[in-house]
């Protein structure tokens, strides 16, 4: 504006200043900014705390995770030929093979081979069920049986820590010495994944717990979501609100808050009473864990449908749609998004606990993968709490194997949730 | 006291309310209303905010239902039935009382399912072929078809404001309705906007018995035929429109229209 003054009164006193202009408020205005920039420099700070956090643990995770995806393995060289074992493509790969190779003396063979190729020592540190794995071998490729082939087998698990530089003094310097013929190496281990648990680290796998977690997983979602989605439908869209629902209201939300070990008591005292045959299953664990992850369902639900705009509800009923259709045809379909946000959290916490389902049995050794939701299984978190207390060394890097592929398997559920809630997400 | 102009008593009209108030708690928002809806007639609600014309609107098809708190009591007749009683089925009775509310809210579907879902859940088509006739003759009859029949499948979110409100209209008549309610439907739309919804509600007029809220004095005085002006949860005055606007009997309405409160 011009300084040209409004009235004759304020040209009388041209030296004041207005308010705005003054020394004092740019001084304030300073201090605005300080403490903008200082919130800034903060939330900053948070936030590169937390991911410094989240890199380290991924990092840490990698770095001794993988050797546990790898084995020690010892070359051995066998004529099958030679040594008088016989049989074809159909012998070998029926159910049977494992006895009739048994019968004409394998674990005798392989002994016999592993000291000519390893020497005494070496071949004694041979994993004693070695001959499986060459049998499992012979299975796959049934054309060596008639000549001579090297295989890797798997060592011992004293053997293994003398490659980690770790044990005793002879069995360093047993490892150094076939290290150095080539004849001890670590392998990537893929029968990680299809093997379950073992008494040793080095025939010990995770495909029984991982197994086990997806079929605990399945359980615990086919009852949570539809019960926590219809519970948290009708409170929101039927229940009149008074005294009983603010009750039912109050009660999911305290249950959602009560530690998770409770609800392995309630397991163990509600289900396991019922069905006492059942301990250790899929099934209970996944009603254990149902228990827990519904209330954070019923919650997230109620939100996501409260979020739904009344206009939406007006107009569909404004055009004579009855109230479930109007819930199922516009409510229902605006608020899943929100839903399986709500349900991925519960789902991810599911699979990460472990207190609860030791109550129900669930820490068991199983060392055989669980067939069906009726049979006793352990879940990945439970493999990593058991493995984390034996005392092979093996056991540590075979545990942050095992956690790596519980992270991956909550990324692939979370990214699954992710994909289903951007198909659905819908803008008004 | 209400005012009631000469011959306004309507042997044929199509909805007729009686002493109708509504109570939201303990509070009275309407106060024993009665009037006559025409069918061939634009009629239009006015007042200043809050004199309770919208929620006197929302009886006529019983959105108050969706109000716990709101009591209705009075009946309110649609061709000698009242929809206020037990025996009236509100699903039926908002198929044949369309509302188009004052915030155009399309659903989040194609402008095609907005069209077409309100036949589909009464089950008006049996065929595909039946349910595009009806979605192409209630857009053409909401002026929109011209505008959007190439794409039929975009999300009716994404025309403009205007258009959505077009489209909100065409979903209403899309079930063929006998009165079509309508609150404030150009309050939140520009003026050429405003304008293409005034003509329509005229182009509408006579096929359907509209009922329209507005606080634009202006936009009753163009649209409406009768007009009934509301003040403090009563109506103080209905008669024709072009009487009420320029002959007012009642103080308080002349005040109104003259501007001197509202």
């Amino acid at each position: 504006m011009s300084s040209t003054p409004l009235t004759p009164g304020m040209a009388a006193e041209p030296a004041r200043e207005r308010p705005t202009r003054t020394a004092e408020f740019e001084k304030r205005l300073a201090k605005r900014y300080r403490a903008e920039r200082n919130f800034r420099a903060l939330g900053l700070g948070a936030i590169g705390l937390s991911i410094a956090a989240l890199i380290f643990l991924l990092a840490n995770m990698l770095i001794n995770g993988i050797p546990g995806l790898q084995r020690a393995e010892l070359a051995v060289e066998i004529d099958f030929a030679e040594a008088g074992v016989t049989g074809d493509e159909v012998s070998l790969t029926a159910p049977s093979a494992m006895q009739v190779l048994e019968l004409q003396g394998l674990p005798e063979v392989v002994d016999l081979y592993a000291e000519r190729s390893l020497g005494e020592e070496g071949a004694e540190e041979i994993y004693k069920d070695a001959w499986r794995d060459v049998a499992r071998a012979l299975a796959e490729d049934p054309a060596l049986i008639y000549g001579s082939a090297t295989l890797w087998l798997p060592a011992s698990s004293d053997l293994a820590s003398g490659l980690n530089d770790e044990g005793s003094s002879e069995m360093q310097a047993l490892a150094d010495r076939l290290q150095a013929e080539g004849k001890l190496a670590k392998n990537w281990d893929m029968g990680f994944f299809a093997r379950s648990d073992a008494t040793s680290p080095q025939m010990a796998g995770i495909w029984g717990a991982l197994k086990g977690s997806i079929l605990t997983m399945l359980v615990t979602f086919a009852l949570a979501f539809p019960v926590g989605i219809l519970a948290a439908l009708y409170l929101e869209e039927y229940a009149p609100k008074n005294r009983w629902t603010d009750l039912i209201e109050v009660s999911i939300n305290n249950l959602a808050a009560v530690p998770s070990i409770i609800f392995g008591l309630l397991g163990l005292a509600v289900f396991l009473t019922l069905f006492p045959n059942l301990r250790s299953t899929p099934i209970i664990g996944g009603m254990t864990l149902a228990l827990m992850t519904m209330p954070v369902i019923v919650i997230s639900g109620r939100n996501a449908i409260k979020a739904v705009p009344p206009s939406i509800r007006d107009g569909a009923l404004a055009v004579g749609a009855s109230p479930v259709q109007v819930v199922f045809h516009h409510v229902l379909p605006l608020a899943l998004p929100g839903m399986l946000t709500g349900t991925i959290i519960g789902m991810a916490r599911a699979l990460g606990e472990t207190a609860p389902l030791i109550l129900i049995g669930m820490r068991a050794f199983v060392a055989t993968p669980p067939d069906g939701f009726t049979a006793p299984a352990t879940v990945l978190p439970m493999q990593i709490f058991l493995w984390s207390d034996e005392i092979d060394r093996g056991f540590v890097e075979r545990t942050s194997a095992t956690i790596i592929v519980l992270l991956l398997f909550l990324l692939l559920m979370n990214g699954i949730a992710i994909y289903l809630r951007n198909k659905f997400e819908k803008t008004w | 006291m209400t005012v009631i102009h000469e011959n306004m008593e309507d042997t044929g009209a199509k909805m007729k309310a009686r002493d109708v108030s509504v109570f939201y708690g303990d509070n009275k928002a309407i106060d024993s209303v009665s009037i006559d809806i025409s069918p061939d007639y634009v009629t239009a609600f006015i007042g200043p905010s809050g004199c309770g014309k919208s929620t006197f609107l929302r009886c006529f098809n019983r959105m108050n239902d969706t109000i716990s708190t709101a009591r209705v009591t009075g009946s309110i007749e649609l061709e000698g039935e009242n929809i206020l009683g037990d025996a009236m089925d509100v699903v039926q009775l908002r198929a044949r009382v369309g509302m188009v509310f004052q915030k155009p809210n399309p659903f989040p579907k194609s402008i095609y399912d907005n069209i077409a879902y309100g036949p589909k859940i009464h089950g008006l088509a049996e065929k595909k072929a039946d349910l595009d006739v009806i979605v192409e003759k209630s857009l053409t009859r909401a002026g929109l078809w011209d505008e959007v029949k190439d794409r039929l499948a975009d999300s009716g979110t994404a025309l403009s404001g205007g258009q959505q409100q077009r489209l909100c209209i065409a979903r209403a008549i899309a079930v063929d309705p006998e009165v079509i309610l309508m609150d404030e439907p150009a309050s939140a739309l520009d003026p050429i906007a405003t304008a293409k919804i005034e003509e329509l509600i005229d182009e509408l007029s006579g096929r359907y018995a509209i009922v329209i809220v507005t606080h634009s004095m202006q936009q009753a005085a163009r649209v409406s035929q009768r007009t009934a002006f509301f003040h403090l949860g009563k109506m103080v005055e209905y008669g024709p429109t072009s009487d009420i606007f320029t002959n007012p009997i009642e103080e308080r309405t002349k005040d109104y229209i003259t501007g001197r409160y509202g």
